[in-house]
């Protein structure tokens, strides 16, 4: 089984001390049997991190050990040919030049494996990914799903401990994506193996993984469950990076006290440390929020549907109502906010 | 399914700094290169500066002052000049009549643009002595003697001729960029220009001819290059009429006895002149690169030239007919007669190609050694060109810059330098190479090694790195990565490449003129040697043997290259380099 301790991973690409870092003091720990998954926008450090994972970058400071062995510390990494892990690119990577079955059993001709049960494990692969009788086909005569499956089918083939998969579904159309995450997540169950998942769609993220690694500029924001990142965002850019957020700036006015801009008072858990009279910020989602045509709560009136609205007070709001809820621009409205749900970070 | 949770890890080792396979296989190949370019090229410069008593720049001094230097150089320069100039002429308006007219007929242009590139020039040369010597040249003689107009002949032995002959072989580097760069220009960049209100002309001097110059600048330098490089048009027709340029200088020197030194330095003032067009080449084409930008956009709307283009097209058949039709029928002609003359229809034979394929030892030695040479230097040239360009793209070794900027350096070469480098290196080392057929793969391959790095490096550019790399993480070592993945991806490109260094090898002469040995001769070399000796018929055969081999060597890679594999990839390389 395996498990994955990365240690203060840190990764420069461009020259000169004030460059950049790509990845900078990762610690992130992995445990066995896990869907973990890497999310982050564009150039946060996630895909890097993957191909330190992987063996095809070496660190330049941190280190990398697998099941407690050191695979990757400066100046010398196992390569990824010696590492028994496996991966899945963004762009499949399925061999043009091969056939589905010669793609597939790849992995176990360099192992030596015995021709009749390779051909039995290929035939079991293929199974699984759904892609029996297809076995002949050239890669340009499949679809873009059936391609990301072979790459699949090639990567459990050799049955590794880990499996890497870099943005694998980024490149289908949404109804199949929808499909193979599905399928992902009902393979990692099955077969156990660790999956590392790199990916920027928050949605997948939440959707397929036990823990979520959120990462920006090359920074580790937070690591926690789906719930945790998403209901308890350790900062801004966490709470921004997984939805929707409204941020209202304030400032602490006492304990579990907001006083957000305009007057409006919330109760909401502060962070430690944050003093009476610090500036903050509360994010507040926008289906945390609730508006109703009368009641009590501060008044606002609608300004766009779907939904906008201006609270009399000052700020203006996202707000996710219920499908049958139905506003009219201009409607004057009760705000009623699940404070529980909100969090605080100090400016 | 089988897949377990109990995994079966593969050799797995420690961290560790190991030396592999792929460390060799790069380390052999920078050597190569080492051995192949840098080290002949300071042995060079070590040549030309080497006086009597230690370091002197004597040879310099007499290769800028001697007349007879002087007068090479400035011989080279005109030719160079005007085929660049004509070149430009022909080339831009072949190019132009077939990108944006509607002339007729327009694969003909094609045609003669790769049939005028891939002939070789000095077999240009010698048919058109066979017609427009003058004395004894078949048209000059009809002219003068049967029609009685000695006004309409023409002597070949003249700097007129030696253009006229060179342009041939020259103008489709200008065709080539010209046609491309119009053809890739987006017709929207024309049509906002005209939309705006100007003229088919302002548009043509204001958008489109700014957008493409930098690529007909680029071709004219190319023919500039090339043109004055050529050593075999040179000796044949430039020597009878006492033109001696700078590839003919540095021959004479090596008339006994040899003048290294002052081959040496005049070898160098060449590679300067060369290295500084190339230079200006680069940075024009440099400048090309928002021409492609549009690229998907709309075809241009053809001209409609009307009657005019009847005009054109005479002008494409006329080129037609000079290019290919009149030196390749007089070679075949000579070929079959007994006696090159105006009554040679007479008396047909085939006895010249009996004569140098089973019964002259000389020609079918050289004919032997060129196809084997050919095949070696070709192979080894693409094979050390994936190396260099697997370096290149896909690793971060630091210098891998400099290692491609080496390769490159041939380029610059006229073939007749790198013969004096070699020279020059290896009779300093102990090993004796000279006269040998090693020493001319060593031309061979150091010459055309660039031609084998750019074929493999705009293949490997179109796969993607993951395909590696998704071999690597499969426990697949460097080796099979490379033979399963990796090279059955750039075949293709390879067999272009190999190609593109095969048929200049096979008709090589620059290079091996100062190489060649009794034992080593080649088929370039015995067409020359047999040409000088004034065996007019079986020179011709020997020619179209030649051009057979070529033509052979082309049907075959494309049969090979190709293919399904080819499609299946997408991966097909065109020839254009």
């Amino acid at each position: 089984m395996a498990s994955i301790a990365i240690n203060g991973l840190t990764k420069t690409f461009a020259a000169g001390d004030d460059a950049p870092a790509a990845v900078s003091g990762l610690e992130l720990d992995i445990k066995d049997n896990q869907f973990i998954t890497l999310l982050g926008p564009s150039g946060c450090g996630k895909t890097t991190t993957l191909r330190m994972i992987a063996g095809y970058i070496m660190p330049d400071a941190g280190t990398i050990h697998v099941n407690g062995r050191l695979v990757s510390a400066p100046g010398s990494v196992v390569p990824p040919d010696q590492r028994g892990m496996g991966m899945v690119f963004q762009n499949y990577a399925v061999w043009p030049h091969k056939t589905v079955y010669e793609n597939v059993v790849f992995g176990l001709k360099v192992r030596r494996t015995p021709s009749a049960e390779a051909k039995k494990r290929v035939a079991d692969a293929l199974a699984l990914v759904n892609l029996t009788g297809l076995e002949q086909r050239y890669p340009n005569e499949l679809s873009g799903g059936q391609q990301q499956r072979v790459a699949l089918a090639r990567s459990l083939v050799v049955e590794p401990e880990i499996l890497l998969l870099d943005e694998p579904l980024s490149n289908l159309d949404a109804k199949l994506r929808e499909q193979m995450r599905v399928e992902l997540k009902r393979l990692q169950r099955r077969t156990g193996i660790t999956f590392v998942y790199v990916t920027h769609d928050q949605a997948e993220a939440l959707a397929l993984s036990d823990h979520i690694a959120v990462m920006h500029g090359g920074r580790l924001q937070q690591y926690g469950t789906p719930q945790e990142v998403y209901g308890r965002p350790a900062n801004r850019v966490v709470a921004d990076f997984m939805g929707l957020v409204n941020l209202v700036p304030g400032k602490a006015g006492g304990p579990g006290i907001v006083e957000a801009a305009g007057g409006l008072k919330l109760q909401v858990p502060l962070p430690d440390g944050v003093k009476t009279g610090d500036s903050v910020e509360v994010s507040i989602r926008p289906e945390n929020i609730r508006l109703n045509a009368s009641g009590s709560g501060p008044r606002a009136s609608v300004t766009e549907r779907e939904y906008y609205v201006s609270l009399d007070s000052g700020p203006a709001l996202r707000v996710q109502t219920h499908p049958g809820q139905v506003f009219a621009i201009g409607d004057n409205v009760a705000v009623e906010i699940d404070t529980a749900q909100c969090s605080v970070f100090r400016n | 399914m089988s897949v377990q949770t109990i995994a079966t890890p593969v050799r797995v080792a420690g961290p560790r700094r190991r030396v592999r396979l792929e460390h060799f296989v790069m380390g052999g190949a920078v050597l190569c290169l080492i051995v192949l370019v840098v080290l002949p090229l300071c042995s060079l410069l070590l040549g030309s500066v080497r006086g009597e008593n230690g370091m002197s720049f004597d040879n310099f001094a007499e290769v800028v002052s001697g007349r007879l230097y002087v007068n090479a150089l400035r011989n080279s320069l005109i030719l160079g000049a005007w085929t660049g100039l004509f070149s430009l002429v022909i080339g831009v308006s072949l190019a132009w009549a077939v990108a944006r007219t509607d002339v007729p007929c327009k694969p003909l242009i094609q045609l003669t643009a790769s049939l005028s590139y891939l002939s070789p020039p000095f077999l240009t040369a010698i048919a058109f002595v066979y017609l427009f010597s003058p004395n004894a040249g078949l048209i000059n003689v009809l002219m003068r003697d049967v029609l009685g107009l000695p006004l309409l002949t023409f002597n070949i032995f003249s700097m007129t001729g030696l253009v006229l002959v060179t342009v041939l072989h020259t103008f489709p580097f200008v065709y080539l960029l010209a046609s491309s760069a119009l053809l890739s220009v987006d017709a929207s960049y024309e049509e906002a220009a005209q939309i705006l209100g100007a003229s088919k002309l302002r548009t043509a001097l204001t958008v489109t001819g700014p957008l493409v110059a930098p690529a007909i600048l680029s071709g004219t330098l190319l023919a500039f290059v090339n043109a004055i490089a050529l050593f075999g048009s040179q000796a044949i027709i430039g020597l009878p009429g006492r033109i001696v340029t700078l590839p003919t200088r540095i021959y004479a020197l090596f008339d006994y006895p040899p003048e290294y030194g002052l081959a040496s330095a005049l070898s160098l003032l060449f590679v300067v002149i060369t290295v500084v067009a190339l230079y200006l080449q680069r940075a024009f084409l440099a400048r090309r690169s928002y021409v492609t930008l549009g690229g998907k956009g709309a075809r241009p709307q053809l001209m409609n030239l009307g009657p005019a283009r009847w005009v054109l097209f005479g002008f494409m058949v006329i080129a037609f007919i000079v290019a290919i039709v009149l030196p390749y029928s007089t070679l075949i002609a000579v070929s079959l007669s007994k006696s090159w003359g105006l009554d040679f229809w007479k008396g047909l034979t085939l006895q010249n190609y009996k004569f140098i394929l089973f019964e002259y030892n000389v020609t079918q030695r050289a004919i032997l050694n060129s196809l084997f040479l050919a095949t070696i230097a070709a192979t080894v040239a693409v094979l050390l060109g994936a190396i260099i360009g697997w370096i290149d793209i896909r690793t971060r070794i630091p210098g891998r810059k400099l290692l491609d900027y080496f390769a490159l350096i041939p380029l610059g070469l006229p073939g007749i330098v790198v013969a004096v480098a070699l020279i020059q290196f290896w009779l300093a080392m102990p090993l004796a190479l000279y006269g040998t057929l090693a020493i001319l793969l060593l031309a061979y391959v150091g010459r055309y090694i660039p031609l084998g790095v750019r074929a493999a490096n705009s293949s490997l550019r179109q796969i993607d790195p993951s395909l590696e790399e998704s071999a690597q993480i499969l426990g697949a070592s460097w080796l099979t990565t490379m033979r399963e993945v990796t090279l059955p991806l750039i075949r293709p490109g390879l067999f272009a490449g190999w190609l593109l260094v095969f048929v200049p090898v096979i008709q090589e002469l620059s290079a091996s003129i100062l190489l060649f040995s009794s034992s080593s001769i080649t088929l370039a070399v015995a067409v020359y040697n047999l040409y000088e000796t004034g065996y007019i018929e079986p020179v011709a055969a020997l020619a179209i043997i030649n051009m057979v081999i070529v033509g052979a060597a082309i049907l075959l890679a494309n049969k090979l290259g190709g293919g399904k594999i080819a499609s299946r990839s997408g991966a097909t390389q065109g020839l254009a380099s």
